[in-house]
């Protein structure tokens, strides 16, 4: 029977099941999840209010068996199923601005998904928190791991609607300072940006082997910094980087002009700092978790 | 060197993994090692050469990628094999890099395709060889699925215990992959996540077997619903390495379809 002490996988599909429940409803009430709103420092204030209520439920843990439950192994189990069935109905459905399959190809706006992956977030985070609290060394790899993704996708989600993607047209020794969003609407990035010369190699059959540009950024300040961006070779300035992205297929080597596109993600050093504790976690995994060998 | 060699180096390493196999049966453990390395060695040697001749790694085509594959698997077998003694696991390891030398002799596809400036990184090399040698723990551990729930009652301690090495190794270096990959787009692309299908189906993967792992601590008891996970993930895994070419979610979508 369910809800009899201990909870185990059972409670959890239920819970699972409940959520999406609440999602599809929330879904039908509100329409799917605009992430836009999410921008600073709405990102904030959702962000302090997940670390109180992960706090809150932790130092409650004793009163309400359910917040002690969560940590365990049998709560992340059906989560993490859940989760898996939903990213799995996203691959297999064409991810679509609009149209395809009512709300299912537009899965990163569909309620029911953000609040499993939500669930899962809050499950990690619960567990991470109850071993680092009884901090051991041996306790490490598991904090390393089940922070390290929470720090990550958190980091990544709330930061998303804060990420800047522009591009810029820059013809040669022609200086220029107007980029334009996905939208086509002309933006100032505070900087500009001066081709003097754009290069470009082909491979015997003509497929592009390497293409750059040497240019000289220009920063509101008054600072100038001349460099060469290509593909994989961005270049860092005043807050932005700036990646090479293409130039005028037609006219090959003989483009005119470069286009680049300009990067600004506020949040990126927390993502990195999660990414690293998962890297960090995966040798820990491989090399402490691992259970020992029995030999046959 | 070209592919038109693959199939004497291909030979050789076969016959030497082979040899390296019966005297697993024949409990001659110093033979076995210098049998199996001596075709590892062989084999990776044409990949060097394929890599001097192409001025590029050869990972860019699902050819060359089964390359690497094939030479991860029986590396993967000898790992397994100083460890837990299995008389089995060489001549399985060596059967399966045989099939996908196989394939790459019968289906050559375009093999000389030049590279493109996206995938000139030094991420490319980690991050495809780091999978591959993933994929190579994680099948054997569907192998070991499959063969314990066909013995059921039968299974030991010990072959739970090997298949768990298998998937927690093997999940490191899935993790690694996946995480090298995002490090990688957003030196490339500005961007390290973008839900492309590869990558969705990468984190579905990658989510089953963080299943795999809770279920075992969960329900240690429980291990044929284990086994029968392990075998959906497997499936994932397949659907994202080389399935995905063939999705209709992936057509015109994906940045990583070659």
């Amino acid at each position: 029977m369910a809800w009899k002490k201990p909870w185990g996988m059972t409670e959890g599909f239920l819970i699972g099941g409940g959520l999406i429940v609440v999602g599809l409803l929330l879904q039908v009430v509100l329409g799917p999840i605009n992430w836009s709103l999410f921008a600073w420092p709405v990102n904030l204030v959702l962000l302090i209010l997940l670390v109180a209520f992960i706090g809150l439920m932790y130092a409650l843990r004793k009163r309400v068996y359910a917040f002690e439950w969560m940590m365990h192994s049998s709560a992340a189990v059906p989560c993490l199923l859940f989760a898996a069935v939903l990213t799995i109905v996203m691959g297999l459905l064409p991810q679509i601005k609009t149209g395809g399959v009512p709300w299912l190809s537009q899965m990163l706006s569909f309620w029911p998904f953000v609040i499993i992956w939500t669930w899962m977030m809050v499950i990690s985070a619960l567990a991470a928190l109850n071993h680092l609290l009884r901090w051991k060394v041996k306790e490490i790899p598991f904090i390393l791991n089940h922070l390290g993704v929470v720090i990550a996708i958190v980091a990544a989600t709330l930061g998303n609607a804060d990420t800047q993607t522009l591009q810029m047209t820059v013809f040669s020794d022609m200086p220029e300072w107007r980029a334009i969003d996905d939208n086509g609407e002309v933006h100032d990035p505070g900087i500009a940006i001066d081709l003097h010369s754009f290069t470009m190699e082909e491979y015997p059959d003509h497929t592009p082997k390497r293409f750059a540009s040497d240019i000289t950024v220009y920063t509101e300040d008054g600072d100038s910094v001349q460099g060469i961006v290509e593909v994989n070779k961005p270049l860092k300035v005043g807050g932005w980087k700036i990646y090479q992205y293409g130039y005028d297929t037609s006219r090959g080597a003989y483009s005119a002009y470069s286009v680049f596109q300009l990067v600004r993600d506020p949040w990126i050093f927390w993502v990195y700092l999660g990414i690293c504790m998962m890297l960090a976690g995966a040798v820990c995994l491989m090399l402490f978790m691992a259970p020992k060998p029995v030999k046959q | 060197m070209s592919w038109d060699l693959f199939i004497v180096f291909a030979l050789v390493a076969v016959v030497l993994w082979a040899l390296g196999a019966f005297f697993a049966w024949k409990e001659r453990r110093k033979a076995v090692y210098v049998c199996t390395l001596a075709g590892l060695l062989v084999f990776f040697a044409f990949i060097v050469g394929m890599w001097i001749t192409l001025e590029r790694p050869p990972m860019r085509t699902m050819g060359e990628t089964r390359l690497w594959y094939s030479f991860f698997l029986p590396v993967a077998g000898i790992i397994v094999y100083s460890r837990w003694r299995y008389k089995w696991i060489l001549s399985f390891s060596t059967m399966l890099a045989f099939v996908f030398i196989c394939v790459n002799l019968f289906k050559p596809e375009i093999h000389s395709k030049s590279l493109m400036p996206a995938l000139q990184s030094p991420w490319f090399a980690p991050h495809v060889i780091v999978y591959m040698f993933s994929y190579a723990l994680l099948g054997a551990a569907t192998v070991m699925a499959v063969y314990m729930l066909i013995r059921k009652n039968k299974t030991t301690a010990a072959e739970i215990n090997l298949t768990d090495n298998l998937v927690y190794v093997g999940l490191a270096f899935l993790t690694f992959g996946m995480l090298f990959g995002a490090l990688w787009a957003k030196e490339a692309w500005g961007t390290y996540w973008a839900w492309d299908p590869k990558e969705t189906w990468a984190a579905a993967t990658w989510l089953c077997y963080l299943v795999y792992l809770h279920l075992r601590k969960a329900r240690p008891s429980e291990w044929q619903d284990a086994c029968v996970l392990l075998l959906v993930s497997f499936v994932c895994l397949q659907i994202c390495w080389w399935g995905i070419n063939y999705l209709p979610s992936a057509q015109g979508l994906s940045v990583h379809t070659y």
